[in-house]
């Protein structure tokens, strides 16, 4: 399947923003599975300084940084992906064998489980979520079981509801009000894993807009979408899994950037001095342009 | 060689307020243990200290306490919104030079290794794939800064300064407790706690050999200066604000050592260097000593959220700012490090510990955890990452032995589920020292903090001594001082000192007049500290001027329009409530002085003038501050007399704080912001009252009332000899030069001062606010006090509010513009 993806941001402030500095997190990573050709991002107005890094999570990361004042920022990021379907990644550890192996891997690279095993800022620890997960997580359930048993709890529990909950609203309240997005229901899903021990990412990328004929449209196709990543140890890896449509994200997601919670791969953030920017629809379209 | 201490005070036994001291276990004292020459130091210390209290050892804790209060001692326990002053015992604890040695040692040996650590983490992880250490113990680190991995600090040195919590077991073994790296907290308050002690006991400390602390600020110094890029480099102090729990400490800190105090606010990155705005534009910052975790300090590179941090400071760093220490450093703070950090000495330096860290056991390993499990009763069970864990929601610690079966279990859950979040530790028992309560001697069990700087070539230097905690409770592991703790100065002795005290040489110090940077925040802060005190200076007077011709409003009718007149200028400048218009003047007058809710009102403008000068604490004076700190007065809010006494005693104190600041300050450009906002409140305030008391038919008794503003009533009937009319009046207090509360004085001190601030255009000429000056002065100089109407006064005013707009466009907020607002951060 070969997509082409394009993804635009566009944010106007009432009175124009001196020391404007963005981080943009939007060209995306390498990935199993995932082929990429095309990139481009635009950007008006041209910054001073534009740069990528990489890190410091799985991620791209283009600063840009401005001399002149700012009244307005155009962001518009597009690229062809061929993507591979996955399948099912075969049997798992047992999650109280693999909370083991998970503290044994020697790596602390951004693709190892050390960094996605504790508590982040958004995603933070929590009694209620994680008593809630871990009924679900028994040691010796094969970890993707677990994994997939807990999407499906909160799949089934939660109502996916745009505009229930914003990027600053804390998973615990979204938790308790069995409400929120697709952000909501990934930091939940990755606060009840840690809380029992298993390595659990945010992934952050692009879903099919239109579905294939005959099937239903995917929630979260029109914006970013948010899923999560579980470390299935050595062999599996990392496996994706969306709670937000109860399936593994396989074909049809497009992954883009993987870090702790929102935060570490928030498409855009900065700094500048003056008053808050109205930000104005951030439109995805990602479209089927062979189906092969 | 002879003790010298023994000639003074002799060694008479009777005179030995130590020999009724009696520690329950005496082998755990560090003065019962003591033998020899060090006994004797004990011993004459205190003597030193009966003698120097006159036998009140009971009265000697007053007097630290009221040093401690002259030095702006203080600090803030968490959450608390007042400062405390900081509790200093006034006995001491003495360590021979001997002991001292070996702790000295050790403690740089750990620094050493600690750096190594932290090289490794951020660099090529050789100790992690090697399975020396666990990756999980990094990155469960809330410090562990992943942004910072591959990036070198200049000259390699991740670690400037180390602190660390010692306990002394009651065998005489040195312990660490804690590794201190991100921030040394208490660094200053050792400092000051030497002072304070120098103070109140006339010498004591040099009488008996201590080491002094000099030369170890003087080798932080250089240490910081050491990899800067340029040869006589800026140095300066980050400091998250005043709320924080040891802002005075860093505020201390800062002017002893010299160092510019900034917030992140006044500082600003441009093409990969570091500047602070300062007065005179932006001026380059070759290095930082942070005093904000690493979480905050870059909005672009760690959390978008910090409104205290700087905007790509860390592009400054991969540019060769010096910045100490380096962020991400605290990932060796956990509790998990410690159980590692005897084999990674072996491994890394070749060979054991030095000085031993306390026993301790990471859960994530399977072997460890058996151990923990099987020796549950007699261990420290805490959070490996210091973060809330089950069992251990309140991130103490817990002796495994006096566990309830629920809080057990709980743990034991937690254990099986995320064994990485614990680890668990060896009991450790302290010994006592002798400190001074209530008058006599009495064994405290206490932890010393120490201290470790690099020096200029990279050597560790320990402060001498450091300062050692003590606590009735025995809960010592806290990162400050709780309440009711008290801290005690360390005094390391030399029983046999060398014959010349080779203190190393300094190089000589460059001889300077100007005071460095003066950063535009605090230009700001000093203007506006000059104009809230002539503000609450006005106010104080026009209250007592209220009260005063209230007074006689029976007697004479035309009192009356005074008393209306004094109280709608008070209204005018927010002292007193619109709603005050039906009050008695006496119920207003006590009003504007004393209400909090009243923006304008004396006690508010107090608040506001404090706060400030808490800001400024490096910058004023040490008598300045005091005056400043003076209590409140008190009185009975309906009784004239006592309001007129307090409004008296208001006036005389402001007086007293600009006199001393004008005495006290360097006269420089920092001096002059705050000399320039006294005057231009004054020119103002002037104008106001004029403009409040004179329209209409001003009677004589408006009119005295306008002069004894001034303070010129007198003046007015030795030169006229006649009751005040209306333009001689004016010509006084509007227009004479010579009259140093008038309004024409004002404005030849204000031109005066911003012809004399640095030029900040290019081309040669004038600043605007210079310009606008002028402009008023030839405006006053060339007016005739029978032509003043109400127009030319509010001509005038609007004139100084665009001088003061212009002031403060010009130096305070240069790159902001004047609505600006403090950078906001934001999630899309």
């Amino acid at each position: 399947m070969i997509y082409r993806v394009s993804h635009e941001i566009r944010m106007r402030y009432a009175k124009p923003v001196a020391d404007a500095r963005f981080n943009l997190r939007l060209k995306p990573v390498e990935w199993p599975g995932q082929a990429m050709s095309d990139y481009r991002l635009d950007i008006l107005p041209q910054p001073a300084v534009r740069a990528d890094e990489t890190g410091p999570y799985y991620l791209t990361t283009t600063r840009l940084e401005y001399e002149a004042d700012v009244a307005e920022l155009a962001v518009s990021s597009s690229f062809t992906m061929a993507v591979e379907p996955r399948g099912h990644p075969g049997p798992t550890p047992a999650v109280g064998e693999l909370r083991q192996l998970a503290l044994e891997v020697p790596d602390l690279s951004v693709l190892s489980p050390a960094p996605y095993l504790f508590a982040s800022r958004i995603a933070a620890a929590n009694r209620e979520i994680g008593e809630w997960a871990a009924q679900l997580c028994p040691p010796d359930t094969a970890v993707l079981d677990a994994a997939l048993a807990l999407a499906d709890r909160l799949h089934g529990e939660f109502t996916y509801q745009p505009g229930a909950t914003d990027s600053g609203t804390a998973p615990i309240e979204a938790f308790r009000a069995r409400n929120g997005v697709c952000q909501d229901f990934a930091h939940v899903m990755i606060m009840g894993l840690r809380w029992c021990g298993i390595p659990a990412a945010y992934a952050s990328g692009y879903l099919r807009t239109i579905p294939p004929p005959g099937q239903e449209k995917l929630v979260g196709a029109d914006a970013m979408h948010a899923w999560v990543t579980v470390w299935c140890g050595e062999q599996a890896g990392w496996v994706g899994i969306d709670p937000t449509n109860n399936c593994l994200a396989s074909g049809d997601h497009i992954l883009i950037a993987m870090g702790r919670d929102y935060a570490d791969v928030a498409p855009i953030d900065g700094t500048f001095v003056g008053a808050a920017p109205q930000i104005m629809s951030g439109g995805v379209d990602v479209a089927v342009i062979d189906p092969a | 060689m002879a003790d010298p201490a023994a000639d003074l005070f002799g060694p008479d036994p009777a005179s030995d307020p130590l020999a009724h001291y009696s520690p329950a276990e005496p082998q755990a004292d560090v003065f019962r243990a003591a033998q020899g020459p060090i006994a004797d130091a004990w011993r004459n210390l205190a003597a030193g200290l009966a003698l120097q209290s006159q036998g009140d050892l009971a009265g000697l804790q007053h007097y630290i306490d009221r040093q401690v209060e002259d030095l702006g001692l203080a600090f803030r326990v968490a959450g608390d919104e007042e400062e405390r002053p900081w509790p200093l015992n006034p006995m001491p604890l003495v360590i021979s030079a001997a002991e001292w040695s070996g702790i000295e040692a050790g403690l740089a040996q750990r620094a050493e290794l600690l750096e190594r650590v932290i090289a490794d983490i951020y660099g090529p992880q050789d100790l992690i794939r090697g399975g020396h250490l666990p990756a999980v113990v990094v990155s469960g680190s809330p410090h562990f800064a992943r942004r910072m991995v591959g990036l070198e600090p200049p000259g390699g040195r991740h670690l400037n300064v180390c602190s660390f919590d010692l306990a002394r077991g009651p065998d005489g073994e040195w312990r660490v407790l804690t590794d201190r790296v991100r921030l040394p907290v208490g660094i200053g308050y050792a400092l000051e706690n030497r002072l304070a002690l120098m103070r109140s006991t006339g010498g004591l400390a040099g009488r008996l050999g201590a080491r002094s602390h000099a030369s170890f600020f003087e080798a932080l110094r250089r240490g910081l200066a050491a990899n800067c890029q340029r040869a006589d480099p800026r140095l300066a102090l980050l400091t998250p604000g005043r709320f924080n729990q040891s802002y005075p400490e860093q505020a201390y800190l800062a002017r002893y050592m010299g160092l510019a105090l900034v917030e992140g606010r006044d500082l600003a990155v441009r093409d990969g260097r570091l500047f602070v705005r300062t007065i005179a534009g932006l001026k380059r910052i070759d290095g930082l000593w942070r005093w904000i975790n690493a979480r905050d300090i870059d909005p672009l590179h760690f959390d978008a959220r910090s409104r205290i941090g700087v905007p790509n400071l860390i592009s400054a760093c991969e540019q060769g700012l010096v910045l100490a220490n380096w962020p991400g450093v605290g990932v060796v703070e956990t509790r998990a490090m410690p159980a590692f950090l005897p084999r990674l000495a072996r491994e890394l330096l070749g060979e054991p510990l030095a000085l031993p860290n306390v026993a301790t056991w990471w859960c994530g390993g399977e072997a460890e955890r058996k151990r923990v499990l099987d020796n549950f009763d007699k261990l420290v069970v805490s959070s490996a990452f210091k973060q809330q864990v089950a069992g251990l929601e309140d991130g103490r610690t817990r002796v495994g032995a006096s566990m309830s079966p629920d809080e057990r279990a709980a743990i034991m859950a937690g254990i099986a589920r995320r064994p990485m979040d614990y680890t668990a530790q060896e009991i450790v028992h302290l010994s006592t020292t002798p400190a001074l309560a209530d008058g006599h001697f009495e064994a405290r069990g206490f932890t010393l903090r120490a201290f470790l700087v690099r020096d200029g070539d990279g050597r560790w230097v320990a402060m001498p001594g450091g300062f050692a905690r003590i606590s009735k409770s025995g809960e010592l592991r806290t990162s400050l001082m709780g309440l009711g703790d008290h801290s005690v100065d360390v005094w390391v002795i030399d029983p046999e000192p060398p014959e010349s005290h080779a203190e190393a040489a300094l190089p000589a110090t460059a001889i300077r007049r100007e005071e460095g940077l003066l950063p535009a925040q605090a230009a700001d802060n000093l203007y506006w500290i000059g104009r809230y005190g002539e503000r609450l200076n006005q106010t104080a007077r026009a209250i007592r001027a209220l009260v005063s011709h209230s007074a006689g409003v029976m007697a004479r009718a035309e009192g009356v329009t005074a008393t209306t007149r004094l109280a709608n200028l008070l209204r005018r400048w927010n002292a007193a409530p619109p709603a005050s218009i039906k009050w008695q003047p006496i119920r207003l007058a006590a009003t504007a002085l004393d209400e909090r809710a009243q923006p304008g009102s004396v006690r508010q403008l107090t608040g506001m003038t404090h706060d400030l000068a808490l800001l400024l604490r490096d910058r004023l004076t040490r008598d300045t501050w005091r005056a400043i700190n003076r209590p409140f007065p008190s009185f009975d809010a309906e009784d004239a007399d006592e309001l007129v006494d307090a409004c008296d005693l208001i006036v005389e104190r402001q007086a007293a704080v600009a006199r001393l600041a004008s005495d006290g300050m360097s006269h420089t450009a920092g001096w002059r912001f705050l000399d320039l906002g006294m005057a231009l409140e004054r020119a103002s305030l002037a104008l106001q009252a004029v403009r409040e008391l004179v329209p209409g038919k001003a009677s004589g008794e408006d009119l005295s009332a306008l002069l004894d503003l001034f303070d010129c009533l007198g003046l007015y009937r030795s030169r006229y000899l006649a009751i005040p009319t209306i333009a001689p009046v004016l010509d006084m207090v509007l227009l004479d030069p010579l009259q140093p509360r008038g309004f024409a004085y004002q404005l030849a001190v204000i031109d005066r001062h911003l012809a004399a601030l640095p030029p900040l255009r290019d081309d040669g000429l004038p600043e605007t606010a210079h310009l606008l000056a002028r402009n008023l002065v030839a405006s006053v100089e060339a007016q005739a006090a029978q032509e003043i109407v109400p127009a030319t006064l509010d001509g005038w005013l609007g004139q100084l509010a665009g001088l003061s707009d212009a002031i403060s466009r010009s130096y305070f907020l240069q790159q902001e513009g004047q609505d600006s607002k403090p950078p906001t951060s934001f999630l899309a």
